[in-house]
């Protein structure tokens, strides 16, 4: 067995070293969590070809093979060829052949180009889901090819509506579909089942008014989640006819400061979300002076500041005119060590360009 | 007479109809269903033939048309008050035979019914003609055929759709000036002659039967599932039921208006009155109400017809997909078991 092994070059592969020496566990990038069916069979084949028979959901919906042994890592990446094309390049439209948009030209027979920007991950949305405003991996894909390949980090995850069941709150960047109701006074029978549906499911934002039996509502806490829709016998509730999106800012895990996101733009559209994302390779790049670090993207904006991100992100941006965005943003972290940011001078991180 | 008419002749009949009526027809609202990336389909104005959507039944019935979901009935200032006008140009409705037998249990409830007609509804029915949709079989929630709803002559124009154009029977010699020299074909509407779906209606004229059903272990099952939101009968082609509320417009109590807005007696506190007494508090008493009423009452007091054209909508509209034809059939399955239970005694 080779015991001289570069575990970071197999990483940005994405291939992850395994405590047994040797092996590697590879995971399948599915972006927004949802893929044609015939894979499994691809997951199987190389779960009972080359790794161990096992097979685990990735905790960001990636298809995890465990147990692939360092000498048959060539051949497993020649077998992804096809699933990398037609799942990247053809579905999501990704350009194989860059790197963070610039050309670099990609051996098919390699396997993935980068680790960098994660799987994409999404609930099933409104596909499937009775409460979805959006589809989940139709936007993923759109965002997909704007994120990878690429050596920068990034965590995306798309969740259909406010409930946020895919945890939008605890990433780098993340996304809710949501949308502005409109009320149709004169469809409206003042049975209240809305204000019922708000109260038990959302922000308490609407409540009859007894004096006309129709409804009022306070449109600033209103989180747009389309409860009121789906409860209204009549439909006097309905959504606007595009989607709308809540940017989620700067969550994360972690061992040193977790922390849940927070609001970055409100009833945002698909244009200025994938416009902000456009930019974010160039907000990485800058802060850190143009050389990749395994460094996620919430990370870097606590290096350059929340107002530096904001003024390179939202650059060449057209704003849509409901879309809202956070002035200021002051997350509230989870300090496993007390006044953890309180160290040194010399080992403060710095951001933008070094001379 | 019969006409065919490409989708340019159809449109500029349309434009000539538009002058002198407002025609109504099913219209889809892009995106304005229940669910996201959802439509829908309700009677509205239509301007251009395309807004006419003929493929498949609309979520919301033609009733719309004639009984708005809200109108106002009369406005008041101190001890004066006024009749609300109403429309005052003539209305075409396109409609299914479905909802223009609809119209024939409706105007049961409102003209006549108690000695009393029922000034809105006639004044709008007064301006309403119809123009019949050929029906080209609904959906699996129709029923159509089973409650002999199903066919209609009670129309002005008859008409059948299709992505070319649409073929017209005129049968109403006052919209025979509008075809003036469209090309003339023979065109004949058929009729639904059967459903996917059928619905056998119980008997329940045995007063004994009757009780022992109210009291039947059946209805147990809607109080678990049925949310009590009344998307049944809003969807509903026959039901009437409606409120008042008064209106006052600001702080001067004195001004204000009435209003008629649809009600359901499927929601909790329809049927509360004075001293908070209800009769039917529970989801389980209130589907037994409306089933009983659609398939029993209604023809037990008028005679000709149950008070369900088999539209199905209300089927298609129910969030906890709930069906009323299969409900229906638990009712025979319940009556046939207490038939034989009183036949042992």
């Amino acid at each position: 067995m080779n015991h001289d092994i570069n575990v970071k070059k197999l990483r940005l592969n994405c291939f992850r070293q395994s405590k047994v020496p040797g092996e590697f566990m590879l995971q399948m990038r599915v972006p927004g969590g949802t893929v044609d069916a015939k894979y499994l069979s691809v997951i199987q084949h190389i779960a009972e070809t080359w790794g161990d028979g096992a097979f685990h959901f990735g905790t960001r919906q990636t298809f995890d093979i465990t147990g692939i042994k360092y000498e048959n890592i060539p051949a497993v990446n020649e077998y992804l060829e096809q699933y990398i094309r037609e799942v990247d390049a053809e579905l999501c439209g990704v350009d194989m052949d860059t790197v963070a948009h610039e050309p670099h030209p990609w051996d098919p027979k390699s396997g993935y180009p980068t680790i960098g920007a994660r799987n994409i991950s999404g609930c099933i949305g409104n596909y499937h889901c009775i409460c979805g405003n959006i589809n989940t991996f139709e936007l993923a894909r759109k965002i997909e090819g704007i994120i990878f390949p690429s050596h920068y980090h990034i965590k995306i995850n798309i969740s259909g509506c406010p409930n946020d069941c895919n945890k939008a709150h605890l990433c780098d960047f993340g996304i809710i579909g949501v949308s502005k109701m409109t009320y149709h006074a004169q469809r409206c029978i003042g049975c209240a089942a809305c204000v019922r549906a708000c109260e038990h499911g959302a922000t308490r934002v609407l409540s009859l008014n007894e004096g006309i039996a129709k409804i009022d509502k306070d449109p600033c806490c209103c989180v747009g989640c389309g409860e009121c829709v789906r409860a209204c016998p009549t439909s006097a509730w309905t959504r606007s006819e595009e989607p709308l999106y809540r940017v989620i800012l700067g969550g994360r895990t972690g061992r040193q400061t977790p922390r849940t996101g927070k609001m970055f733009l409100n009833w945002a559209s698909e244009d200025v979300v994938l416009g902000v994302l456009k930019n974010w390779q160039k907000f990485s790049a800058w802060v850190m002076d143009y050389k990749p670090e395994y460094l996620h993207g919430g990370h870097l904006i606590d290096r350059a500041g929340y107002k530096k991100f904001k003024e390179i992100v939202l650059e060449g941006v057209e704003l849509n005119p409901e879309c809202l965005v956070a002035e200021d943003i002051f997350w509230h972290e989870t300090e496993y060590r007390s006044n953890f940011n309180v160290k040194p001078i010399e080992l403060h991180h710095t951001a933008g360009p070094r001379a | 007479m019969g006409y065919t008419l490409n989708r340019q002749q159809a449109d500029a009949l349309l434009a000539a109809l538009r002058k002198d009526y407002t025609v109504y027809a099913p219209k889809r609202f892009r995106n304005q269903g229940r669910y996201s990336d959802t439509d829908i389909i309700r009677y509205a104005e239509v301007e251009r033939f395309e807004d006419i959507v003929w493929q498949t039944k609309s979520d919301y019935p033609a009733k719309e048309v004639l009984t708005p979901i809200q109108q106002a009935i009369f406005y008041f200032t101190e001890d004066e008050y006024r009749e609300s006008k109403g429309p005052r140009k003539p209305i075409l409705i396109l409609a299914r035979p479905c909802d223009i037998n609809a119209q024939h249990v409706q105007a049961r409830i409102y003209a006549g019914n108690g000695g009393y007609t029922d000034l809105y509804y006639e004044r709008m029915r007064e301006l309403v003609k119809f123009a019949m949709m050929e029906c080209g079989g609904g959906d699996d929630t129709c029923f159509c055929v089973s409650m002999g709803t199903n066919k209609t002559d009670d129309y002005s124009l008859a008409m059948k759709f299709s992505d070319d154009g649409v073929q017209v029977q005129v049968t109403d010699g006052a919209f025979a000036p509008y075809f003036g020299d469209l090309p003339q074909a023979d065109y004949t509407p058929a009729f639904v002659e059967e459903n996917e779906l059928k619905v056998t209606v119980p008997d329940l004229d045995d007063k004994e039967v009757r009780k022992a059903l109210k009291s039947h272990p059946m209805w147990q099952e809607f109080n678990a599932r049925c949310i009590s939101c009344g998307a049944c009968t809003v969807a509903c082609s026959t039901c009437t039921c409606f409120t008042t509320r008064d209106v006052i417009y600001g702080d001067n109590p004195e001004v204000g208006e009435r209003r008629r807005v649809t009600s359901s007696c499927q929601i909790a506190g329809f049927d509360q009155m004075a001293g908070q007494r209800e009769f039917r508090s529970t989801a389980a008493d209130r589907m037994r109400y409306k089933v009983l009423h659609k398939f029993h009452d209604y023809k037990a007091r008028f005679g000709d017809s149950h008070m369900c054209v088999g539209c199905g909508r209300c089927t298609h509209r129910c969030p906890e997909l709930i069906s009323i034809s299969a409900t229906v059939n638990k009712v025979s399955a319940a009556v046939d078991e207490i038939k034989a239970g009183l036949a042992k005694q």
